[in-house]
């Protein structure tokens, strides 16, 4: 089917953006398109107008700066696959970039229109809620920044208001002693996932878990936090027999639907599995195993 | 009311001038406003992967883009390939492994899947399986199961490595220079340890230089 018509509109500044979106009449935000195209062309959408943000070149970036990794709202997830600061420091983005779609779709698809699209099945929203990750947004009123797990509300709904543009999204950077790493399960290379889980740990001088994050994907209304799971395991000494308890945690924390895919207990069994897999990684990224040799 | 805006397309190195209403498809300006039928249109959902081209040398589902985004880019399709100088005016060595490995059946997905082994290709000529497989990942086939498509891209990459030796023919002296510097300084230098049996004038290309048979 064909998109119903629409006006274009390609602001070059975010100011240009902010004042077309309190201007015009339920403008819709168009990114990388991979997500909005589809709905437009099976009418799931019928905006009058589009705001197009591509040509806002100041949005382009992935950098780290002041204590932050920050993505733009123009950074590709192809940007985040080919960063080198991804590589070294961020183990969960440099897990989920390469495993989110196929090669095309990266090349144009955003990880700030996958927040915004709020797609419970989305990669970036679980990676961001494990870190604390944030997003900015800028309205007519100004900036302010939303913290991501106030940001998903129901499955394609956030908190985000009609005349504000998420500018960029970004996650804290990693201190000494953190690691993390995301695991997803799919039927086939470029699926949505049936069930992921991103997992951050921070463990201190005694090898204790400091700080613990756990984003789910695909297996609730959104991308959703595992808070029972985070508790058990700050305080404790990592060890196989912690993981198995987050994992188990984390599965009754889950609410994923039966659809062909699997049914509800095979998908909490699968919560379980990916939990221990993405804390054991997460756990040898912080440096726990080359600490443990050298002592 | 119907607005119409003019956009400007290189399209295979030849701009085009059309008028498109914002809701157009790129797949829809290349194939009905520019007749170039070889871009596919597969599915609604931007899975399949058939309607891909290069826009400005990257991989894209010219199902998921409006045309109006595309204004002012350079486009390639699947019509471009035996224009480009590693064609030598016929088939592309990309389309040439298509053909002789058997790497279609139906051919509703292989123009998008030359575009995608092409964009592999301009990044790492030489790519090992996994990364073919990566590549066209986004790039459905219903009808070869894959093998033939792999098969295909590596005997491009081959070929593309030591023009014409994957189909028997000979590599002459400033070819083989032009890819490794290796120089003996004896007149017509074999090409040094690393060069492979293909490029002995009347070798046969089906063993490598072990004497084993390179064909899997
Ligand atoms: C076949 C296929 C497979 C996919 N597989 C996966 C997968 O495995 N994992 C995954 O996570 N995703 C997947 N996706 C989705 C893909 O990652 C999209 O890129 C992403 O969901 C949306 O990003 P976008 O930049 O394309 O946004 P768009 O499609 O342009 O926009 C999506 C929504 O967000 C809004 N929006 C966009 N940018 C902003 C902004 N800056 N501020 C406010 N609102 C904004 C838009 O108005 C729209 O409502 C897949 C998509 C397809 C077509
Ligand atoms: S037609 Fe574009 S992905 Fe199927
Ligand atoms: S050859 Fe028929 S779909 Fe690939």
């Amino acid at each position: 089917m064909k998109a119903a018509q629409f006006e274009h509109h390609e602001p070059t500044t975010v100011d240009e953006a902010v004042s077309l979106l309190e201007s015009l009449d339920e403008p819709t935000i168009l990114a990388g398109g991979q997500s909005l195209v589809p709905m437009l062309r099976f009418r799931l959408a019928r905006p009058d107008t589009v705001v197009d943000i591509n040509g806002i070149d100041s949005l382009d970036y992935l950098h780290e700066d002041n204590g932050y990794l920050k993505m733009g709202a123009l950074a590709r997830h192809a940007d985040v696959e080919d960063s080198e600061v991804v590589a070294d420091h961020y183990g969960s983005l440099a897990d989920a970039a390469p495993l989110i779609a196929d090669p095309q779709i990266r090349n144009r698809g955003t990880v700030v229109g996958s927040m915004a699209q709020a797609d419970p099945k989305g990669d970036w929203g679980s990676v961001l809620l494990a870190h604390d990750g944030e997003v900015v947004a800028r309205g007519p009123a100004g900036e302010r920044t939303i913290p991501a797990d106030q940001l998903f509300l129901l499955p394609y709904d956030t908190s985000l208001g009609e005349d504000e543009l998420i500018t960029e999204a970004r996650v804290p950077a990693p201190v000494d002693g953190e690691g993390s790493a995301y695991h997803k399960l799919k039927r086939k290379t470029g699926d949505y996932a049936m069930a992921g889980v991103a997992a951050r740990v921070v463990l201190d001088d005694d090898r204790r878990i400091e700080e613990a994050g756990i984003g789910m994907t695909a297996v609730d209304i959104t991308n959703a936090r595992a808070p029972e799971a985070e508790d058990h395991l700050v305080g404790e000494r990592p060890s196989a027999d912690l993981f198995e308890e987050a994992g188990e945690l984390a599965a009754e924390a889950s609410n994923p639907e039966s659809d062909e895919h699997g049914d509800a207990a095979y998908k909490e069994r699968m919560v379980d599995v990916l939990t221990q897999r993405a804390l054991g990684d997460a756990v040898e990224r912080a440096g726990v195993v080359k600490r443990r040799v050298t002592q | 009311m119907t607005e119409t805006r003019e956009i400007t397309l290189t399209v295979n190195g030849t701009e085009h001038t059309i008028e498109v209403e914002p809701r157009r498809l790129l797949v829809h300006a290349i194939r009905e406003d520019l007749d170039l039928t070889g871009t596919h249109i597969g599915c609604d959902t931007g899975n399949c992967g058939a309607c891909t081209v290069l826009k400005d040398g990257e991989p894209v589902k010219s199902c998921l883009s409006f045309a109006v985004q595309a204004d002012g880019s350079e486009i390639m399709t699947v019509e471009g390939m035996e224009d480009l100088p590693e064609a030598s005016g016929e088939l592309h060595p990309l389309q040439e492994g298509f053909r002789e490995e058997h790497g279609l059946q139906c051919g509703y997905c292989t123009p998008g899947m030359i575009m995608s082994g092409k964009a592999l290709l301009d990044e790492s000529p030489d790519p090992d399986e996994d990364e073919i497989r990566e590549a066209i990942s986004g790039n459905l086939c219903r009808c070869t199961g894959y093998q033939n498509i792999v098969k295909s891209i590596e005997y491009a990459a081959e070929e593309l490595k030591e023009p014409a030796a994957a189909d028997g023919g000979t590599v002459t002296a400033e070819q083989r220079f032009a890819d490794d510097d290796f120089d003996c300084g004896v007149e017509d230098c074999c090409g040094g340890p690393s060069t492979s049996a293909t490029h002995i004038e009347g070798a046969d290309p089906q063993f490598d230089d072990a004497g084993g048979d390179t064909d899997e």
